[in-house]
């Protein structure tokens, strides 16, 4: 137990660590770019006073070690300030997007874990035969496809297919949930595609490997069906592989929807930091950069102690 | 084994009932009620400081000024039965109409008017001085006449002639707080209530001095862009959308939309700085003028639908405008090579054109002159930067040698001219011509329209002739407008005007 | 089986990125149009004789853009690739060499910077530093230099235990010499993999960047920029679409094959 608790606290203390430095990092970075935000605000027309005073009103007047405190007590307090380009306060402009972000996030891991894994179980069946081989093959030209080309011409063969097709098509969740499911879900795929060959791929070989230990062949010889075996003794056995594999593709799911956003015009984080960055809206780019930043350290982190705790071996070392 | 093949059927069939769920959604509009879709979160709704367009759009519904302009541009009485203005140009006079009620049931007296310019001009007791409308700095009291109580004086501190436009500046009652989120004005519109990143809903104002309007409700949807808006045009969502581009207008079905031109009164031009060595020479600007072809630039960037411009005023000022320059320029290599040749440079020479990245109009453009050219030897190399760097080093710093912007201004010609006089804090393009200062200079102390008039284009005609600088087009909109609908007026500046709107009796 | 596998992959693989290479070779020499001469009045031309890819809404053939924008896509990612390459390697291997607190300092910076999403870091860095080709070559080496440290760290720790090196230690050999002739060159087996792979996921960002509008500006293309330029087009225009988008495809693949040959062949030496 000791040796538990004892793994756990210096994690955390890494973890605390890696968030610090990230947030200074994030904060170092805004501060050295050139361009003033007071100056994009007030416009070409702005007197020398009228700057000055918007800069202290934003803050922008005092030291930077101060600025950083500030922000980071904003950070944890979801008290970010106000927008500089949209004049509303950050946090609230981040929520407001979330719910496409989360909803992607959510229906694209469905996908992943929905699709691969049955594919991989049925593909590591009979590893090399033609159906391993198809899939095998398939996958690694899904893994090619960049999500946002995928998204690309999946419009472009929908449009062609269905006559009420529309791209971009956008409902609130509070208005309409399931209109707001509905119109996330091609994005969501287009998302989740190469992280399904991605899964399938770990997932086969995990299969494989766990088929032909000893423990399976004695549960053959014990007259267990297959499918019993599968549930009771491959998976989860394969788990350490998977929730790995998981908490990577949720972040590389995170960071893919940011640009196939754009392409279905969705009104989610990446639209958000693409506004933000066009104009210099530090004060949200900062937010949103660290926020970002911190979930997917999070998630790392779920995957490093659920790993280890799912295998103790990995403790141990 | 069975049982895995149906979790994967099941995927399957999860997936492609996705893809099906694509849009079966229609919207209808209640009878009396019309949706106007917008694209911008509204800022304020407080007449005195509002600046964004799509601010404008939604107020001139609410709030009424002394003078009103028509969809035509003119200004007629308003909240003015009539006026006059001072032969010496630093006196008018405002005669104001009886029987107007304000939207709290108020009636509006000479008092409000008073009230309302002198908060506007910076010259109520409590306020810092600064003129909120700029233009009101110039004036110097604001008070009832002595002999006639329904009539308003307006003192300037010095002569100007080009003040009218602003006093539609709006009129509220005395002493109501207009940065409340309860707006308060005569116009034949209420402010209902406003929600976040939803919509702006205003009521039918039935005691309007001018008749009640027809229809009951008017909602100003906030879509997140042209994309979102024309998408719940397609849904049937929104009965009005005022700015579409050209090839998102030609998505929408004919039955359902009327699609409106829209001269949007800017001017795109190709700002050459004109204390850049080889542009320096009129020769040489006017052989730009000469190498590009406008029309293709508009087919290119704006799918056919911009006006070409020769000069910097666009048809959409009306009688300001000089139609006499209309195509001074048409595309001719040759002659754009021997102006080039004449000035010196036979081989042509590099140029940088700085262009603002968020504006694909204007990247587009400057792809397309870079092309074109080409062909006379300017070898035009693009640089992109973000808008705050643009409106500091290009604009307000001027340290540049080419871009491309649209120049927008108030609906008032001395606001599009003023900037090329030489000591403006506008003209980025450094034009200097003594004779055009001097006109510049005349243009306030000019009492008669048609004197003004023959100055403007005046004007206009030595800056062609001198080839200041390379216009383009001025860009037009789109407005669809539900076919249900009539009476609705495009106006040449921002101002979605929502009395004459009505829906079709069948 | 896995010799005959791995041949495979890297026969398709070579086939694929030698498709590319054979656009860009050719459009250094020879495309069939101008790929900047603006053409308004064909804009917008469906595939045909002339323009077998079509024309986008300038009227500029698509063929010779697609083959004039090879040449940025293979460009970024190859200098990228270097870019990161040369920063992992500089502070990869003192990491692994000298331990300590410099691995420490080192790795903590790396981690910091894995932390922060790739696509998101990337974007950020050329906010910062305004959007151009060059911008994004440094953002994305800078994006994928911990990579390539944490490879060297670990190859470098597993070579410093070698008999030779601490004979070359014993010999008074200085330790940057130690770290250039003797360590360097053993670690390109264990860097082979991840460079080709680093250039497809460089390919892959720089396409996503370049769709963002952050990326190459015009008049440069990559494959990534000519599908931004698409974007409004995209139903009326699907060639504009398509043609990039097949490219872009064909080079990841190309590489992802080839580094999957490499996997193959290596985890059957080490067997």
């Amino acid at each position: 137990m000791g040796r538990k608790t004892g793994f756990l606290i210096s994690k955390i203390l890494e973890l605390l660590a890696t968030l610090i430095l990230v947030s200074l990092l994030t904060f170092v970075a805004f501060s050295v770019i050139p361009g003033d935000t007071a100056q994009v605000i007030l416009g070409p027309d702005a007197s020398q006073a009228q700057l000055d005073a918007l800069r202290a009103e934003l803050g922008l007047d005092k030291p930077l070690i101060v600025q950083y405190l500030n922000w980071l007590i904003g950070l944890f307090t979801f008290n970010l300030g106000k927008s500089a380009a949209f004049g509303v306060p950050v946090s609230g402009l981040i929520a407001e997007r979330l719910p496409v972000t989360i909803g992607m996030s959510i229906i694209a891991l469905i996908f992943v874990i929905g699709i691969s894994y049955p594919l991989s179980i049925l593909s590591a069946r009979r590893p090399g035969k033609i159906l391993d081989q198809v899939f095998s093959v398939l996958g690694h030209v899904l893994f090619a496809i960049p999500p946002f080309v995928l998204s690309l011409l999946s419009i472009i063969a929908a449009t062609a297919l269905f006559s009420g097709f529309r791209a971009g098509q956008y409902y609130r969740p509070e208005d309409d949930f399931a209109g707001f499911v509905g119109c996330l879900m091609l994005p969501s795929f287009c998302i989740a595609l190469p992280k399904i060959a991605m899964t399938f791929k770990y997932m086969r070989s995990s299969i494989i490997e766990q088929s032909s230990s000893e423990y399976v062949k004695n549960a053959k010889g014990h007259g267990l069906t297959d499918f019993r075996i599968m549930v009771k003794h491959i998976l989860p056995n394969s788990n350490v592989s998977a929730i790995t594999v998981i908490s990577i593709v949720l972040s590389d799911i995170l960071a893919g929807s940011l640009i196939v956003e754009q392409v279905f015009n969705l009104p989610g984080l990446g639209r958000l930091l693409l506004a933000g960055i066009a104009r210099r809206d530090f004060p949200l780019l900062s937010g949103m950069v660290f926020y970002i930043a911190f979930i997917t350290v999070l998630l790392y982190f779920a995957a490093d102690i659920l790993g280890s705790i799912a295998d103790p071996r990995i403790r141990l070392k | 084994m069975r049982s895995f093949s149906k979790i994967i059927t099941a995927s399957v069939l999860i997936a492609s009932m996705a893809f099906g769920l694509a849009s079966c959604k229609s919207g209808s509009t209640s009878s009396g009620s019309v949706t106007v879709g917008i694209t911008q979160e509204p800022g304020t709704f407080d007449p005195f400081t509002v600046v964004a367009a799509g601010d404008q759009e939604i107020i001139f519904n609410i709030y009424e000024g002394l003078l009103k302009y028509d969809s035509k541009g003119n200004l007629n009485p308003c909240l003015a039965k009539d006026y006059e203005i001072s032969d010496s140009a630093d006196v008018y006079t405002f005669t104001v109409r009886d029987g107007v009620k304000f939207q709290n049931g108020q009636e509006l007296t000479p008092n409000d008017v008073v009230y309302s310019l002198q908060k506007a001009a910076g010259l109520l007791p409590d306020s810092d001085g600064k003129a909120l409308v700029s233009a009101f700095a110039k004036v110097k009291t604001v008070e009832l006449t002595k002999d006639d109580p329904s009539k308003v004086r307006v003192t300037l501190k010095e002569p100007d002639s080009e003040l009218l436009s602003f006093f539609t500046c709006a009129i509220v009652p005395a002493e109501y707080d207009t940065s409340s989120k309860d707006p308060c004005g005569t116009g034949p519109f209420k402010f209902e209530n406003y929600s976040i990143s939803q919509n702006v809903t205003l009521s039918a104002n039935k005691d309007y001095w001018g008749g009640a309007p027809a229809i009951d409700k008017v909602v100003f949807k906030i879509c997140a862009d042209m994309d979102a808006g024309l998408l719940e045009l397609q849904s049937g969502t929104i009965d009005i959308f005022p700015h579409l581009t050209k090839d998102r207008a030609d998505q929408l079905s004919a039955d359902a939309y009327n699609i409106l031109d829209n001269s949007s009164n800017m001017v795109q031009i190709f700002a050459l700085n004109n204390k850049v060595e080889e542009l320096s020479n009129p020769k040489v600007r006017e052989a730009i003028n000469y190498a590009i072809d406008r029309s293709d630039i508009i087919k290119v960037t704006m799918d056919g639908a911009g006006v070409a411009l020769y000069a910097p005023m666009s048809p959409a000022m009306g009688k300001w405008y000089d139609s006499s320059l209309d195509g001074k320029y048409s595309k001719d290599i040759d002659k754009a090579k021997s102006l080039l040749a004449e000035a010196g440079y036979p081989d042509g020479f590099d140029l940088k054109v700085t262009v603002p990245s968020s504006y694909l109009v204007h990247v587009n453009t400057a792809v397309e002159l870079a092309s074109e050219l080409s062909a006379v030897g300017i070898k035009l190399k693009i640089e992109q930067i973000d808008w705050a760097t643009w409106l500091d080093e290009v604009y307000s710093k001027r340290n540049y040698e080419s871009t491309v912007i649209c120049l927008t201004s108030d609906y008032a010609p001395y606001d599009v001219i003023q900037r090329y006089a030489s000591d403006s804090k506008d003209n980025f393009i450094n034009y200097s011509n003594k004779e055009v200062d001097e006109l510049i200079k005349k243009l306030p102390l000019t009492p008669g329209e048609d004197e003004k008039l023959t100055i403007y284009h005046q004007i206009l005609n030595i800056m062609a002739e001198d080839n200041a600088s390379c216009y383009i087009q001025d860009p037009q909109e789109m407005v669809a407008v539900s076919t249900k609908l009539e009476g609705y007026n495009v106006y040449p500046m921002y101002i979605q005007d929502m009395y004459t709107v009505k829906f079709k009796t069948a | 089986m896995k010799t005959a596998s791995s041949r495979i992959f890297f026969i398709t693989g070579y086939i694929l990125i030698g498709i590319i290479f054979a656009l860009f070779i050719v459009s250094i020499f020879w495309t069939p149009y101008d790929p900047n001469m603006t053409n308004p009045a064909i804009k917008l031309t469906p595939p045909c004789a002339e323009h077998l890819f079509g024309t986008d809404n300038f009227g500029r053939d698509t063929l010779s853009r697609v083959m004039y924008a090879s040449k940025y896509t293979i460009f970024i990612s190859f200098a990228g690739i270097a870019i990161a390459l040369a920063l992992g390697l500089v502070t990869g291997i003192p990491a692994g060499y000298y331990g300590g607190w410099t691995d420490r300092g080192i790795m903590l910076l790396s981690n910091s910077i894995m932390c922060f999403p790739g696509i998101l870091l990337a974007l950020v860095a050329v906010a910062v530093a305004g959007p151009s080709m060059y911008n994004v070559v440094w953002a994305l080496g800078l994006v994928f230099a911990p990579t390539f440290a944490r490879v060297c760290r670990i190859g470098t720790m597993e070579l410093k235990q070698r008999d030779y090196i601490t004979h070359a230690k014993v010999m008074g050999i200085s330790s940057p010499r130690i770290m250039a002739v003797h360590i360097l060159p053993n670690l390109t087996a264990s860097l082979l993999p991840a460079t080709v792979i680093g250039l497809a996921n460089m390919t892959l960002f720089e396409s996503g960047m370049s769709y963002l509008g952050l990326g190459v500006q015009p008049p440069d293309a990559s494959f990534g920029k000519l599908l931004a330029d698409a974007q409004s087009y995209m139903t009326r225009a699907p060639w504009l679409v398509i043609f990039p988008s097949l490219m872009l495809i064909i080079y990841i693949l190309g590489l992802y094959f080839v580094s999957e040959g490499i996997r193959i062949k290596s985890s059957k030496g080490g067997n």
